[in-house]
């Protein structure tokens, strides 16, 4: 272990950082830094310099034009995290707001409805059950009974509500003071949980979800490892990544390194009750020792060095505070350190258990508010480093409160700048047994363990999101070692070299370069079908969650493989090819600018066709892949509509008797429009009207052949109509056409409940999408009620099939499943009887899109319309 | 409106610098410089109040292409460097300082010189913190070609010296150059801060001169100032220089003491082991064990068979003469839980049997006297010793069969 004989030169401060800073976009570039004498023979006569950054370094280049998928997208579709518009308040009046300091503004009143509406019997049950008796919802008057004095009727208070729903977003908008007076007097007793409590939890969930949105620290790390195999003639290895849809499957897939890597037989599976948040690996004896960390478990899985060994599961534990970080230990067998977010860090020993080295829940060296903690090893198999964001010190696990020292400080020591803050640390410890790696916003550090406080190495790398993950590739005596930087919510990715750290001072060599980012080969696809595309540009730009790379060498030629895992669980790889003759000038290779569009990764090449060939094939098995799991059902947009139920009542229904002529009037035109599919645009007596719009352009007997068609091939399922279209029987279609006729009688008599038809639909469909089983799947050939129930058509994935029922109607029907639907009791009859006024006679058929309902031009409730249009994202904790 | 035209041109100065950031990290040197002749604009109208001006920002920018792209020109390097210079006040020096460390690279020596001297004479207003720290790192390196330059002369000398003549000019412009160099060096050395080349050069000056104090109040203040970082060189420096002077041992060993107490795993420490190991004091020879042992808890050190001879060679010497068996297992006793695991593992016996059976020898010894000769390493390397018929093996096997009541007594 020598130490370099001179340093470069350089000032040392102490105290908090002076330079004022932020991200400085080019700060990296054009400088030399400092220079130092190199080795020079006895007789030169002239000192040669060496500088600090820019010295030649070796040339890697891309072997192809973007990543390339490794493995094929896993079954069931991903579900994307929040994005912000999920979680910040939007609306105009408020836009103000937000432009000013506050910042963010959360949307807590939306998530709080949310939970509201998703968790009631949560929310409300048992007071909901005392004061069953003294509610009433009924539409008849209250009799005089001896319950009258301690019932009230709750119906207009009902519809004030939904009035008041109806009316978001409207400038006008009035409280009803029967509703404040409500709210007044229920405020406090009202909720299960005490609503103070309630919204300090959820306000609190919420600037965590969007803490995290803005910077999230738990896949600090990367959950993505390589496990090298020696023992073949054929390079081969362990890919270890984490997968399924809620990222909590452990992957260990055999991989053999051809021109492109390729899984060899199926991975070795196993299931963890957590989203996998990293994977650490480490060599120690011929066997790896494989650490995963979820936020409340870490585990380790041991494998054998040799090929086909499979993995073996040590040893699980379990935190109270979500865990950190797990490092694996480069010399001991089964040694690991982890850290928890309340600032306690453990050395775990596989056999003799978990040793607490240090417990502080403030920071070290300034006060920070990031509960962040990591720890590694270091040059002394006893010595553990232990970092927050304010630096690292080092910490002798034998006397863990007496021996320790300051590694690296955030301040003038290092010559940081204001407002810097460790993102990652890393032992180098392949590359130089007392090194380590400590990257910051803007900066990444070497350190030496022998020189503590003092970096030897510093650059500006000048990334647009903190780089999360790093990847050292030791490099031969006498060669750089390469380190790769990973940025997760960007996909960047950055590859360093630096020289020297024994014989001679550290050094950076060659420019930094930048590699693919996953989300890059979106351009180099053929092209999609634009919904296909929004789903590829989806699922491509999901932030990264690892990165690993090995270094492949045989006689001839020289290259790096590098993978990259996505936050769905893609893992894509790109290789670097070593260019071994040091052109100075740039090749023609260099220049040539990838214009979007342009696709060399599908064009016939012409240096080495197997490669780009295989590349494209890779492409497009997993194109047809990925659209095979995430296909959506074909989904029909509704017409936004709204529920009339509230509207007409039973009484209302069962005759015009006691009415005035306006309101005969005003009912007659609107059973007109909605037959017409037009719109009333006014209230006023029909001389005041304007002249009528033109006919909606569709029919109302169902969709024409070419527009069904047309819709059929946008859903991607064209093949199945056609079969369907060829194969309908002459019989069928005089069946279809006798049952046209006769509904066409029949709605003569129905024509005020075939309005009201959709209204229920659409108030199923929103229910059916609160509970939980995805968006609805309909389809326009079955009667909507069993369809909506009942078993999903063919070609839905499997997975979310919803529990089928015998007698879909019947099951709607039945008073247990409308309770739990939160009708009220004294809807449910009104409801009932409704649904078998429907039951006798098949229905009308449906309208189509856009037709009808949409027309209308009630005071409609945007946000009902929005969320019945288009499906809601899924929700995570607490009903956001 | 006229805020708008800013903020669409702040934009596109925007748009026009990730362009070439992106260039940049992909090697694109001419396409990086065909948008940097655009972004020159930005110099026009600079609303900006950042961090980097749009001046620094065009001086990275346009070095690190001509870096790549000018082919060796220096010419052309130097004339931009020229331009680059007049364009801000705040980073002239800066700006100065990398021209030269760039000559300096390229071997221009002399032109480098030219520009120091002409950088130091600088002034403009009142310096700011920074420029003041360029400034004495600029007459820092100027006083360091001005070493190299008196070496230069010292080299003719002592050539012509053996001839038999000496030059009086030569000699003359040789003090001169050393009354430079010393003034500017001395400055530097008195920041905290790291001056390895400085303070070698200022030391082998003074040395030169005979003025040895000089040089070892330096050299001390270097090494034990704590405002100075803890920089082992400062160490090493100092222990080379007294052992140059031919100090008594008493003072060398201290100095390496100091050495191993913040750098233990420093290679001076076989030869501090050695020292210590031939003294005749108990103690030194006491810490001598402490500093291999300790040497060899480092995973730099895990296959340096130097230093397993090392102890191999003093455990043996504390074995035989069957004194002082506590030290060993005073040492042992706070490693007996992790060295097993962490040196003496099955796979690294057959490892380092295969790869360096002298160290793999050297090892076996020490596992067989701490851990019995039951333990697996030297079981396996005496196995295959024998059964290669290697006699040192045989010997090997014989004496820790001899010694195993020491191993009792160690592990008891």
């Amino acid at each position: 272990m020598e130490f370099p004989a001179v340093l470069f030169p350089s000032y040392f401060g102490a105290g908090p950082p002076q330079e004022e800073g932020g991200p400085a976009p080019v700060a990296g570039w054009g400088e030399h830094g400092q220079v130092l004498e190199g080795n020079r023979g006895r007789r030169q006569a002239q000192p040669a310099f060496v500088p600090r950054r820019g010295t030649t370094g070796e040339r890697w280049e891309a072997a192809d034009a973007a990543a390339v998928p490794v493995l094929l997208p896993s079954e069931g579709c991903w579900i994307p995290s929040p994005a912000p518009q999920d979680i910040l308040f939007r609306s105009g009046l408020c836009r103000n707001l937000r432009v000013g300091k506050c910042g963010a503004t959360l949307d807590f009143a939306k998530q709080l409805g949310h939970f509201f509406v998703d968790h009631p019997e949560d929310a409300f049950g048992s007071l909901g059950h005392l004061l069953h008796k003294n509610f009433y919802l009924g539409n008849s008057k209250l009799k005089v009974t001896a319950s009258r004095n301690s019932t009230i009727r709750m119906t207009a208070l009902v519809e004030d509500l939904d009035r008041l729903e109806a009316r978001r977003g409207c400038p006008r908008q009035h409280l009803a003071s029967r509703l404040r007076w409500f709210s007044h007097l229920c405020r406090d007793w009202l909720f299960e949980v005490p609503l103070g409590l309630l919204a300090d939890y959820l306000h609190e969930e919420l600037m965590q979800q969007w803490s995290s949105l803005l910077f999230d620290d738990s896949l600090t790390g990367g959950a993505l490892a390589w496990l090298p195999r020696e023992d073949e003639e054929a390079p081969v290895g362990c890919l270890v990544h984490p997968g399924g849809q809620a990222m909590n499957h452990l992957y260990f897939q055999d991989m053999v390194l051809e021109e492109l890597p390729r899984a060899r037989g199926s991975p070795a599976q196993f299931e963890l009750s957590g989203h996998v948040r990293q994977v650490a690996a480490a060599r120690v004896d011929g066997q790896d020792f494989v650490g995963v960390r979820s936020d409340y478990h870490c585990g380790v899985w041991k494998v054998r060095g040799k090929t086909g060994a499979a993995p073996t599961p040590l040893q699980v534990v379990r935190t109270d505070v979500p865990a950190s970080c797990l490092t694996v230990s480069p010399h001991l067998p089964g040694e690991l350190s982890v850290c928890t977010e309340g600032g306690t860090i453990y050395l775990w020993n596989v056999e003799t258990g978990l040793q607490q080295l240090r417990h502080d829940p403030q920071t070290m060296f300034f006060r920070d508010h990031s509960p962040w903690r990591w720890s590694d090893f270091t040059a002394h198999p006893r010595v553990l480093s232990c970092a927050d964001r304010t630096g690292l010190q080092c910490l002798d696990a034998r006397a863990p409160k007496k021996c320790h020292f300051d590694l690296f400080k955030v301040g003038e020591e290092a010559g940081c700048q204001q407002g810097e803050r460790v993102v990652l640390p890393m032992y180098l410890g392949r590359a130089h047994p007392s090194q380590y790696l400590v990257t910051t916003q803007f900066s990444v550090y070497v350190l030496d363990e022998r020189l503590p406080l003092m970096p030897v190495l510093k650059w500006a790398h000048m990334m647009k999101a903190p780089p999360l993950f790093a990847h050292l590739m030791p490099g031969k005596p006498g060669r750089s070692h390469k380190v790769l930087l990973g940025a997760s919510r960007t996909q960047e990715l950055l590859l360093l070299q630096y020289l020297g750290g024994s014989q001679s001072a550290c050094q950076l060599a060659g420019t930094p370069q930048k590699l693919h980012s996953i989300t890059g080969c979106l351009q180099h696809l053929p092209t999609q079908l634009p919904h296909r595309h929004h789903l590829l540009q989806q699922r491509l730009a999901a932030p990264a969650a690892g990165l690993a790379a090995t270094l492949q060498e045989d006689r001839l030629h020289k290259s790096m493989l590098i993978f990259q895992l996505s936050e769905a669980g893609d893992v894509f790889c790109q290789r670097l090819t070593h260019n071994a003759v040091q052109t100075p000038a740039p090749s023609s290779r260099d220049e040539t600018i990838t214009a979007p569009g342009s696709s060399p990764l599908f064009e016939a090449p012409a240096s080495s066709p197997q490669s780009l060939g295989a590349a494209a094939l890779r492409y497009r098995r997993w194109l047809r892949a990925l659209f095979r799991a995430c296909r959506e059902p074909p989904r029909y947009t509704w017409p936004p509509s709204l529920s009339q139920r509230r509207l007409f009542t039973r009484r209302d229904l069962e005759g015009p008797a006691g009415l005035s002529s306006l309101q005969q009037q005003m009912r007659q035109r609107l059973r007109q429009a909605m037959q017409e599919g037009g719109r009333i645009q006014h209230w006023e007596p029909l001389a005041l009207q304007s002249p009528p719009l033109p006919q909606t352009l569709e029919p109302a007997g169902g969709p024409d052949p070419l527009s069904a068609r047309l819709t059929a091939a946008w859903a991607g399922d064209w093949e199945q109509w056609w079969e369907e279209r060829t194969s309908f029987s002459v019989a069928q279609r005089q069946r279809a056409l006798r049952e046209r006729r006769r509904r066409q009688k029949r709605a003569q008599g129905h024509r005020s409940l075939s309005a009201s038809f959709t209204s229920s639909l659409t108030y199923q469909s929103e229910l059916s999408e609160l509970s939980d089983t995805g968006p609805p799947v309909l389809s326009p050939r079955r009667p909507p009620i069993l369809s909506q129930e009942g078993t999903p058509p063919a070609s839905s994935p499997p997975v979310r099939s919803p529990p089928a029922s015998p007698a879909p109607d019947e099951a709607l029907l039945s008073s247990q499943s409308l309770r739990c639907r939160g009708i009220p009791k004294e809807r449910r009859k009104t409801l009932r009887d409704y649904l078998s006024v429907w039951a006798e006679g098949p229905p009308e058929p449906l309208e189509p899109p856009g037709s009808q309902a949409s027309q209308l031009c009630i005071p409609s409730s945007q946000s009902q319309l929005s969320s019945a249009s288009q499906p809601r994202r899924k929700r995570p904790r607490m009903g956001f | 409106s006229s805020n708008e035209h800013t903020l669409n041109f702040k934009k596109s100065k925007e748009a026009c610098l990730s362009y070439i950031q992106d260039a940049l990290l992909q090697k694109q040197w001419k396409r990086a410089a065909e948008f940097l002749t655009c972004y020159a604009e930005s110099l026009e109208k600079d609303y900006s109040r950042e961090h980097i001006s749009p001046s620094e920002m065009i001086w990275r920018i346009g070095t690190e292409i001509l870096w790549h792209r000018s082919q060796g020109s220096m010419k052309e390097f130097s004339c931009f460097m020229e331009q680059m210079k007049s364009l801000g006040v705040k980073r002239y020096l800066k700006v100065c300082l990398e021209h030269v460390f760039h000559l300096l690279c390229n071997g221009q020596i002399d032109e480098a010189y030219q520009n120091l001297s002409l950088a130091e004479s600088w002034r403009f207003g009142e310096q700011t913190a920074i420029q003041d720290k360029e400034m004495k790192l600029i007459q820092a390196y100027r006083g360091l070609l001005d070493y190299y330059s008196w070496s230069k002369q010292k080299n003719i000398l002592l050539e012509h010296g053996e001839d038999g003549f000496s030059d009086l000019a030569v000699e003359q412009e040789m003090h001169g150059y050393f009354r430079k160099a010393a003034m500017n060096l001395k400055e530097i050395i008195k920041i905290p801060g790291v001056w390895d080349i400085f303070v070698k050069c200022y030391v082998d000056l003074l040395e030169f001169y005979g003025d040895h104090n000089e040089a070892r109040q330096v050299l001390n203040e270097y090494a034990y100032n704590s405002k100075f970082p803890a920089n082992p060189n400062a160490h090493v420096y100092l222990y080379q220089f007294l052992k140059r002077q031919g100090e008594p041992k008493k003072s060398l060993i201290s100095a390496l003491k100091i050495l191993h107490d913040i750098v233990p795993s420093h290679e001076l420490m076989i030869d501090f082991n050695t020292m210590l190991q031939k003294s005749k004091k108990r103690k030194n020879r006491r810490l001598g064990l402490e500093v291999i042992f300790a040497a060899l808890d480092y995973a730099g050190w895990k296959e340096n068979a130097k230093a397993w001879s090392c102890l191999a060679r003093q455990v043996k010497q504390i074995v035989i003469s069957e004194k002082h068996l506590d030290w060993i297992k005073q040492e042992w006793n706070s490693r007996k839980d992790w060295w097993p695991a962490f040196h003496f593992s099955r796979y690294l016996a057959k490892r380092n049997w295969r790869e360096n059976q002298s160290l793999s020898y050297e090892k076996a010894l020490v596992a067989g006297i701490l851990m019995g000769k039951d333990c697996k390493y030297f079981k396996y390397v005496s196995h295959q010793g024998c059964k290669a018929q290697l006699k040192q093996f045989r010997m090997l096997k014989k004496f820790v069969n001899k010694h195993s009541p020491v191993y009792l007594r160690i592990a008891g």
